[in-house]
Order: C-alpha cells, then structure tokens, then sequence
C-alpha cells in the first residue's frame, strides 16, 4: 500500500492544484444565463413553443409594438412609432419609425412587417393561432396586410373584434415578430420561406443577434452591431442549459451564472437569506386550477362543481406549495387587468362542501380520479387537493403522468379532474382568459377544439359564448370593462368546470451586481438593459 | 478452412444483422406505445387542429405504424438517418456533436474505474477478510448503492461550491466557450491542437468530477467482480503447489492466478465502458453535460423516434463491437479459444 500511497498522493494533490479554477466570476461584458432548454426545439419565430424560447426570441426580434414590463395593459411603441385605430374599428394604421435597421444591415420597411405577418399565416406553424382566433387565415392574408408606403402597415381586421386585442398581439413574440425578408428569403427552401433555414438562425432588428444555438447545451447571443436603439451595456450573452434547479442555485452563488430563470421554490427560499444574490418576482401568464370533465355525469351537477369550489384551500396552496410561482386568484381574469374584479374570496369550507354534495344525491362522497404532471409544483398540489377532497367523503385518486398523458388525456376528452396549469394571459385582455378557459364554441366531439380548455372541458355554455363575443367588440370602453366584470360574476354563479386557485407568477434569482434588470412577464425579459456594477 | 471462416463470418454478420433489426423493432414499438405526441412537442399547447394536422403529415406521423417503420428502415438502408425534430438537423450530425463529450467522459470515468477497481479487487481477495478487505467492501457498496445523482449533487456541493477545486457545471467556464475551433469535437484534443493549455486546463477542471463519480461507481462494480473472480482463483490447487514449490506470492498471484481472470475482466470492462456510453444520463443532467445520454433520453420524452432509433442502433453497435473486441482479446489472453 505505501508505495501506491506514495505516488498516488502527489498526483491527486498536484492535478487538483493544476486544474484549479481560474475565474471566480463572469466576464464583465457578458451576461450568463441559467435555465433548462429542454423545450426548445425551433428558433423560427413563426413555430417556436413554450416560454424559454420567448426568452431567446425576445432579445433577437423587435416587433412593431411592446408590452410594458411595468403596467401590463399599457403598449409601448417599438418599430412603429406610433399607430391609429379607424374609427370604424376595421383596421389598425402603423407608421414606422424612421432609421430601424436589421442585424443585416437592411433598413427595416413595411414590405418586411406585411411579408412577416403574411409568412406566419401561411405556414400556418404554433405562432398562428394567436391570429387566426381573430379570423385571420392563409387565405386573407394578402388582404389582411398590405403597405401603402415604405414606412406604413394597414392591418384590416377580418372579422369585427376589440383592435386594441390586435395591437397587443403584434407585441408579443412570435405571432407580432419582424423579420428581415430579404435575409430570410435567401435561404428559401422549396418553398419554406426560410423556415429551415431559421430553426438555428436569426434575422431580427432586435439589440443582439444569434451567435450559436447547441440544443440542450447553450445558446449565445452577439451584441447587434448595427442595432438602431441604444446600444446594449452587454457584448454577449451566453445562455446555458442548466436543466437541475440546484445546479443553477450552486453556480449563481459562486458567481458562475449571472441570472437563473427556473429554479425552484425550495432554492429561491434558500437563496433569499443570501447577500450575493437578490430574487425578483413578476406577473406570469395563466393559472393554477381544478378542471372537471363535463364528460362525467357527476360533474355535470352544478352543486357537485359547487362542493368541489369549496373543497380547495386556496391560502393554503398558495401559502405552503406556490410561493414565487402563484398568488392567490380565484376568478379568471389575472389582477390588474382592465375589468378584473376582486377575489371572490373563496375559502376551504367542508361542512358547505358536504351539504352540497348531499343536495346532489351524494351525502357520502364518491370514488375519482385526479390527473396532475408528475413535477414541481403539480403534485404537491394534487396531493393536498386529495386530501382536502377526502374531507368530504371524496376519494380521488391520483394518476400521474408525463405533460402528455395529463393534458393529452383532457384533449382526448378522458379524465375526471385535472390539476393543471393555463388559461390564457399571453395579453394584458380579459378576452385572452375567458376564451382559453370557458369559451367553446362547438362542443361536438368531432369539433376537436383541443386548444380551447371549454371544449377540453366538455363546459358548454351559450350565454357566455355571446357575452365574450360581444365583449370583444364593445367599442365604448367603459362599456367594455362593465360586461367584462359582468361575465366574471356570471361565471362564478354557474360554477363552470375550471376553477383557478392561484395566477401563475414567475421569479428568478440574479447576483446582486446585476442592475437594470427588469423581468417581463411570461418569459420576455429585455437584457439589453442589463448591466454589471463591480 | 477458408469456406470455414466465410461460413462463419457470414453466420456472424447474420446474427449482427438480425440483432439491429431485432433491435429497431423493439425500439420502435416501445417508442410508439409510449404516450408522447411528437406532433405536439412541434406545434405546442395552443395549436389548433389544422395545424395539428398538417405538421403531422409533414413528418409522417399520420401514416400506419407500419408504413413509418418501413419509411424508417428504407431511408437507413440509403444512408439517410433522418432529421431531428428538436433540432431540425440531421441526426448523425447531432450524435457526432454530442458523442465526444459521452466518450470524453466515459473514457475518463473507465480509466478510473477499472485503473483503480481492478487493483484494489486483487488487493482485497489476497487480503480476504483482514481490514484492507473490510474498507475495500464498504466502500465498493457505498458506490454501488448510492444513487448516482446524488452523489452528483453532493460532489458538487463539497468539491465545486464548498471547496472550490473543481469546475461546476458544463464542459467549460463562460470565460473559454468558443475559443477553439471544434476539429475533433474532443475537448481536450481540440485544445492540444490549438495549443491552448489554458482551455485544456479549464475542460480537465469541468471534467474531473463528473469522470470521478461515474468512475466511482464503476470502481465499486468491477472492484466487486475482481474479487469475486480472484478469490476464485486463490482457491484452486494450482495456487498452493506454485507457492509450496517456492514461487513467491507476488509472481503467484501476478503471472498465475490474475492471468486466469484476465479473460472475465476483459468482459467486464467492455460491458461496463459500453454502460458509460450509453447511460450517463444522470450524471449528464446534474452536471449539465452535453452528451449522449441526455440527448437520447430528452428525443425519446417528446417522440422524436429518428433521433431515438439512431441513438439506438448505435448503442446496439457499440455493445456488439465491445463484444467483437472481447472476443479477439479473449483470443490473445486465452490460447484454447484461438
């Protein structure tokens, strides 16, 4: 043993020596960002899917308008300077600013603004549906878009809706993304308008450009050198793949990573006492809810969806499972958009609970099943929702699955209830909630409106189908936010077959040099605003 | 003699043959019976269905099992391994991307385990039941029995965030990403080429602790084997009448019983080195490892089969090519099966 002891010993001592760390921090000119890129499979704006792509996309692409990162229902200019509704409410006028040019160099013009949209529509990709919802289709697409001038867009709107609804649209990434035609055409495909070509290239007008995209390993972004705003405080920003919570809480304590964006509640708590690191909180999109099957005969009685409402504890979840990734909401507008009511002020009420079931021809409860994705934040949340229906003689039992299993089951139209997460809220309007969550315009099973959760829920209701319709195309504002609260209130008389318990908020952890971050919601923070105080 | 080996040389090429396609059927059903939607990994939660269908018969999901099966098996019998939905590249150039950061790690890892088990093996079975063989056995069952992402995280946590003697996650610091062109694709080979002793210090760093705590584990397993085999050995007549006719106990264990077992640790090491290729994936996740083992496992949970299927075949050829070799070392260690 000694002789092995004697070698073995300096070697182990000297290469650890050797292949110490060099660099305790990040370079001074480069962001380093940390989240899982498991659900990044596109960097087209027209196909991408799922928030951390928006997170990329948002710092390549400008679009003609912004949300504001601050007060969610305002809408700042960006590559238009300004815009007019007609007084018809049948189109939207844009006129460009003066001076914006891709990272290409091409002066961005109204040709590529129309020629985006007309792309989006036509290939018909994930992004389209934002649009189509408003009767926008490949068809109408040439009509739809046009460009009187260099510097002007007229959108006519196919069909009657709020336009304010349109110019939010265009303001998220994706469905409102502008691209450099010309760059993109040249590398046109049979025909793909460059949709290959963009699934690891960019061409934006945005403050960086894509330096490298290594799926499930990192993406770089370049400082736009021609970029026509302020230029951006950070020459890089390197992007990693970290798929482990704890391993991004690890790196941003040593400094290793700037920025984490996914990481869980239990390591955003143990980072709170931390010095080195600062955690801010911001509005998301979409909801935590209890989501029964209309399918179900139980649940078709409105005092069975009742007992259920009053079988959630809705501080408790919110207090002991969704600390920084839910705040309390009961009703399905998020707070602070226009028209939003208060909390209806729900509470765990078990006796209520049991006098309804018994009013329904249930006084001992019944046997069910109760779908949640086998991850954080889903299961917990099950498991106390289990325990709270048990209280009133309800014996649910928990079916765990993949994110396919849990929401493909509600698209087949095959479960009882769900423990799930949407609901709309991409856009700072009501209209985005009520139709994700209760509209259903054809409840056949052939209809397969598996992106609306009213149809997923089997929930049909004609009344409400018109309020919402009616809603969208109510110009009087004042009038607009009445039928808004309006539809709320009726919503929580007839117990529909989705109830929210708390809205989605995202939070990430930064180092405490970080200054002028400014977190958007649903994953579209601005970086170029980021920079380094040491 | 000649039509003896074609003979046998074909029976072989045969029994590889219906191995892989044994192998892709398998793999395609288990793959198509588990509850994932390529399609909507595609188009998302919010698409409707015309979109829904029209990328679903633009990758041939539409079509019967069968007809994409054989679609499948025609495209790699021309060569054409198909391209990756999570990438949208071919996916024998995402496999050549990720496969030298497995085979940086695996090679590492089995220079470990095997530099370190196969030594200690021996020392324990000579030393059975004394102390050395005590500590030896509790450590080789702590290595075997410890869930290896957690001795990840704990190696992290001690070496990386208490101690600071080890890179964290990833193959390289932010400071050196991109430095050296990718030749080989093999870090530390890239970095000798360009001559960036900096870069290869930085990628030995984020190396180190990864390679250890796969190394470890199969330390624990071929340390275990070693033993076994050895005590086997020490137990046979041959042993004591080398050392009652004064052969000294170091050349009997040396030139006589561990040239008996030399046969069996080829095996072990190639199944073992072959294991590491293919399921690192946990130690790849903790430590944000861009290799094989995740890119496999992330295309098998959104049902992107090409990538799947590939992945596979590939596995399945590295496994046979590990026995291939095997069985010529078996040839030069053991002349009764020459």
């Amino acid at each position: 043993m000694k002789p092995l002891l004697r070698i073995v010993g300096p070697v182990l001592l000297g290469s650890t020596l050797l292949f110490q760390p060099a660099h305790a921090e990040t370079p001074p000119n480069m962001l380093v960002v940390g989240f899982s890129m498991t659900n990044i499979l596109t960097l087209d704006p027209a196909a991408i899917t799922g928030k951390e792509t928006v997170q990329v996309l948002t710092n390549i692409y400008d679009n003609l308008v912004a949300l504001d990162a601050v007060n969610r229902a305002q809408v700042d200019p960006q590559l238009a300077e300004s815009w007019t509704i007609a007084d018809d409410n049948g189109s939207i006028t844009f006129k460009l600013s003066k001076g914006a040019t891709f990272a290409s160099g091409n002066p961005v013009t109204s040709a590529d603004v129309v020629w985006s949209f007309k792309r989006l529509m036509k290939l018909n990709l994930a992004q389209a549906s934002f649009l189509k919802t408003h009767g926008f289709s490949a068809a109408n697409a040439d009509a739809s878009f046009t460009a009187p001038d260099d510097g002007t867009v007229v959108i006519k709107l196919p069909k009657k809706v709020d336009p304010q609804i349109i110019v939010q649209t265009l303001g998220i990434v994706g469905p409102g993304s502008i691209l450099d035609m010309k760059a993109v055409m040249e590398h046109d495909k049979s025909g793909d308008m460059g949709a290959a070509w963009l699934t690891n290239n960019s061409a934006g007008s945005g403050p960086f450009t894509l330096g490298q995209w290594q799926s499930n390993e990192r993406v770089t972004l370049e400082q736009n050198p021609k970029y026509w705003g302020e230029k951006p405080a950070m020459r890089r920003i390197m992007m990693r793949h970290l798929a482990e919570s704890q391993s991004q809480r690890l790196m941003l304590e040593k400094g290793d990573i700037d920025i984490a964006f996914s990481m869980s509640a239990a390591d955003l708590k143990a980072l709170e006492s931390s010095k080195d690191v600062k955690i801010q909180t911001n509005g998301g999109s979409g909801f935590y809810y209890l989501a029964v099957s209309m399918k179900d005969e139980k649940f078709q009685k409105p005092k069975v969806r009742e007992a259920l409402r009053y079988l959630i504890d809705y501080q408790g979840l919110n207090d002991s499972v969704l600390p920084y990734f839910g705040k309390l909401r009961d009703r399905p507008v998020p707070a602070g958009i226009f028209g939003a009511l208060p909390n209806a002020g729900y509470k765990l009420d078990v006796a209520k609970a049991k006098a309804l079931l018994a009013e329904a021809g249930y006084p001992n409860g019944f046997p069910t099943t109760l779908r949640a994705i086998s991850d954080v934040p889903f299961m917990s949340l099950a498991t106390a929702i289990q325990a709270t229906l048990a209280q009133a003689g309800i014996k649910a039992e928990i079916v765990t699955g993949s994110g396919d299993q849990i929401y493909g089951a509600m698209r087949e139209r095959k479960y009882e209830l769900v423990v799930g997460r949407g609901g709309g809220g991409q856009l700072p309007h009501p209209d985005s909630n009520f139709r994700a969550i209760v509209y259903n315009p054809n409840n056949a099973d052939e209809a397969k409106l598996t992106n609306f959760q009213g149809w997923r829920t089997s929930f049909y209701d004609e009344k409400i189908n018109k309020m919402i319709d009616d809603a969208l195309v109510e110009g009087n504002k004042d009038k607009q936010i009445k039928e808004y609260q309006d539809i709320q209130t009726y919503y929580a008389e007839m117990v529909p077959a989705i109830q929210p318990f708390s809205e989605v908020v995202d939070s990430v952890g930064f180092r405490a040099d970080i200054k002028g971050l400014e977190l958007n919601p649903s994953w579209s923070t601005q970086l170029r605003t980021v920079k380094k105080e040491r | 003699m000649n039509n003896e080996r074609l003979t046998a040389f074909t029976r072989q090429a045969g029994t590889i043959l219906a191995t892989l396609l044994g192998l892709l059927i398998l793999t395609f059903c288990i793959g198509r019976l588990m509850p994932v939607d390529p399609v909507r990994a595609i188009v998302g939660e919010e698409a409707d269905q015309a979109t829904y269908n029209m990328v679903a018969e633009r990758i041939g999901a539409n079509l019967p099992l069968y007809q994409q099966f054989f679609r499948y098996v025609n495209d790699l019998a021309h060569g054409d391994f198909g391209t990756s939905i999570r990438t949208g590249q071919p996916v024998i150039n995402d496999i050549l991307h990720v496969m030298p950061a497995t085979i940086e790690l695996a090679t590492f890892a089995i220079i470990v385990g095997a530099g370190l088990g196969i030594p200690l093996g021996i020392l324990a079975a000579v030393r059975r039941n004394r102390p050395v063989d005590h500590i030896i056995r509790f450590l080789t069952l702590i290595g075997h029995s410890m869930p290896i992402f957690w001795t990840g995280m704990i190696g992290l946590i001690i070496f990386y965030a208490a101690l600071d003697l080890v890179g964290g996650g990833g193959r390289l610091s932010d400071y050196y990403i991109g430095l050296v062109p990718e030749t080989t694709g093999f870090l530390l080979i890239d970095a000798i080429i360009a001559g960036d002793w900096e870069v290869f210090r930085d990628a030995v760093n984020h190396l180190l602790l990864p390679a250890s705590i796969l190394g470890y584990s199969s330390m624990a397993y071929i340390t275990r084997m070693t033993r076994s085999f050895m005590l086997d050995q020490l137990n046979q007549e041959y042993v004591t009448t080398a050392r009652v006719k004064g052969l000294s106990k170091g050349r009997t264990i040396w030139h006589h019983a561990f040239a008996n077992i030399r046969v069996q640790l080829v095996t072990i090491v190639a199944l073992a080195y072959g294991s590491l290729l293919e399921g690192a994936v946990l130690i790849e996740t903790v430590f944000s490892w861009p290799g094989f083992g995740q890119y496999i496992t992330n295309n098998m949970l959104i049902g992107d089969m090409n990538a799947v299927m590939t992945c596979v075949l590939l596995v399945g050829i590295i496994f046979i090519a590990l026995n291939l070799l095997s069985d010529a070392l078996y040839k030069i260690f053991d002349p009764r099966t020459r």
